[in-house]
């Protein structure tokens, strides 16, 4: 695909004549190297599961942090260069923290993911704040918001926000978008909709599945309109679901 | 005192006491005066004033009370709230709570407590969220210390006690506008601290039963309200347990006061 290398392509500021951004586009390129990531919304709440992928056997499986907190009641999960996502993360809770600072209520999910996306977006512009590139690292935010509404969202390097009922990022993405788009239907509840996700991941992960090395979140919506709630999913429920798949 | 101030806020401190704008503790937030303003002097100029008319003294008309026991912390405060010798209002909440293992008590100006241990709630989340555990007292007082310094000198009345239950078990720290940050097994802040003192430290003994540190805590807010004019209205009784804190009771102060010389009969 990008056999012909341009002049274009080494200015992160720069389009080309045909009005692309080649930077953008290889730093997406660089999530397709990332383990895989899947997202589930349902009515009931959304759930995340992500491949840890251990390297080696002396690593220790729980420090690997792929689906993080951002409040009580929005999660991510992140494929890419994950060291690029800690800043996104960071800077999300801080304004869902400033959010509620100023306005008593808990910021949606979609406007979180708008002001990581603000953040995505400012990169070259060689103040001290902001990155010199693109963030190699796309994001899969869950959440329940105030009204009880369950959302997920996917969010590239190019800052583009999207939603979604299902999704999968990173090296099996296409396989497994292939199977959600086959299995996924609105009215699942949430039950069987962390079971497509841990269907998914298994399909596509090479090593075999195991509550080690996977990460699991739920957000689960509340009785009436009020904010869901987020948690990581325990080793024992993990390995629960697993033998019962 | 002025000249010191001002000599400050010229020199380049890293961010501390800069002219302009002052950095809340590291955050990205900062507040923005008014160029050449110093608000240092000008409160100064007020406080300490020749002319008696214009002389302007923060009182902190008020009542609150924390204490270390077996069972954890108890914290009682009254509820009113004067401007001169008119009583604006007798249900004022005078116990912020923070998160639901973190209180802080309000004492002296109220925008000034509630804006600061609000944004101490914020602080205390952000670090729960990037330290994947709950902040210990000491270092949620130590934010609120920390940030309040920052405007010393500058006209904020905040005395407050920060209580919590961390790995360190039961929290009680005292903080204030004056920068003073310290930790006891008993404070008490307002201008009806001496009377509450008084019934406290008669009362109290560390093995005390959870339902005697109650009663303690009601009593002492009681005697401080009888006799203090600033201090009244109802106590609200807040029980610091290992998993949280729960709101005891709200119990008005003048029936207390009458139920006592029932019993004395």
């Amino acid at each position: 695909m990008f056999q012909s290398r341009s002049e274009y392509d080494r200015g992160v500021n720069v389009f080309s004549p045909e009005g692309r951004i080649f930077q953008v586009e290889y730093a997406i390129e660089a999530i397709k190297l990332g383990s895989t990531a899947v997202g589930v919304q349902t009515k009931e709440g959304v759930c995340l599961a992500v491949e840890r992928r251990i390297t080696s056997p002396l690593m220790i499986p729980t420090s690997i942090e792929k689906i993080v907190e951002i409040d009580d009641h929005i999660g991510c999960a992140m494929s890419g260069l994950i060291a690029d996502s800690r800043i996104l993360i960071d800077h999300a809770r801080v304004e869902a923290q400033n959010h509620w600072f100023t306005y008593n209520e808990k910021m949606s999910v979609e406007s979180v993911t708008q002001s990581v996306s603000n953040l995505a977006l400012s990169f070259g512009e060689y103040d001290r704040k902001s990155m010199s590139r693109p963030f190699g690292v796309a994001i899969l935010t869950a959440g329940v918001d105030e009204n009880g509404d369950s959302v997920l969202l996917h969010m590239d390097p190019s800052g583009t926000y999207l939603k979604y009922g299902a999704k999968a990022i990173g090296a099996g993405s296409e396989g497994a978008q292939a199977t959600l788009e086959e299995q996924y239907h609105k009215s699942m509840t949430l039950d069987e909709g962390i079971k497509l996700c841990l269907n998914v991941l298994k399909q596509v992960m090479e090593e075999k599945i195991s509550s080690t090395n996977i990460e699991v979140g739920i957000c689960k919506k509340e009785d009436g309109q009020k904010p869901g709630k987020f948690h990581l999913m325990g080793k024992e429920t993990i390995d629960g679901l697993l033998s019962a798949l | 005192m002025a000249a010191l101030a001002a000599a400050y806020s010229t020199m380049d401190m890293g961010g501390y006491l800069a002219s302009d704008t002052v950095q809340t503790l590291g955050t990205d937030e900062e507040f923005s005066f008014l160029p050449n303003a110093d608000p240092a002097s000008l409160v100064e100029q007020f406080q300490n004033s020749n002319s008696v008319d214009n002389r302007i003294k923060f009182h902190s008309g008020t009542t609150t009370l924390g204490f270390k026991f077996k069972h954890g912390v108890i914290i009682a405060v009254d509820s009113r709230a004067t401007a001169g010798s008119y009583i604006a209002s007798q249900t004022v909440k005078k116990v912020i709570e923070i998160n639901p293992y973190l209180l802080g008590t309000m004492a002296g100006g109220a925008a000034d407590c509630s804006f600061w241990e609000r944004l101490l709630a914020k602080q205390c989340r952000i670090y729960q969220l990037r330290n994947r555990e709950r902040i210990s007292v000491a270092a949620a007082s130590k934010i609120l210390s920390n940030m309040v310094y920052q405007y010393k000198g500058m006209g904020l009345s905040m005395g407050t006690m920060v209580c919590g239950w961390d790995k360190r078990g039961p929290g009680l720290y005292y903080v204030d506008s004056d920068g003073q940050r310290t930790t006891n097994y008993m404070f008490s802040v307002g201008s009806g601290s001496t009377y509450a003192y008084g019934v406290m430290d008669t009362g109290y003994k560390y093995e005390m039963s959870v339902e005697e540190a109650y009663d303690l805590g009601r009593k002492a807010i009681m005697h401080a309200a009888h006799r203090d004019a600033m201090s009244g209205g109802v106590v609200n009784l807040y029980h610091m347990q290992k998993d949280g804190w729960v709101k005891v009771s709200q119990t008005d102060v003048s029936q207390m006061y009458y139920q006592s010389l029932e019993e004395k009969k």
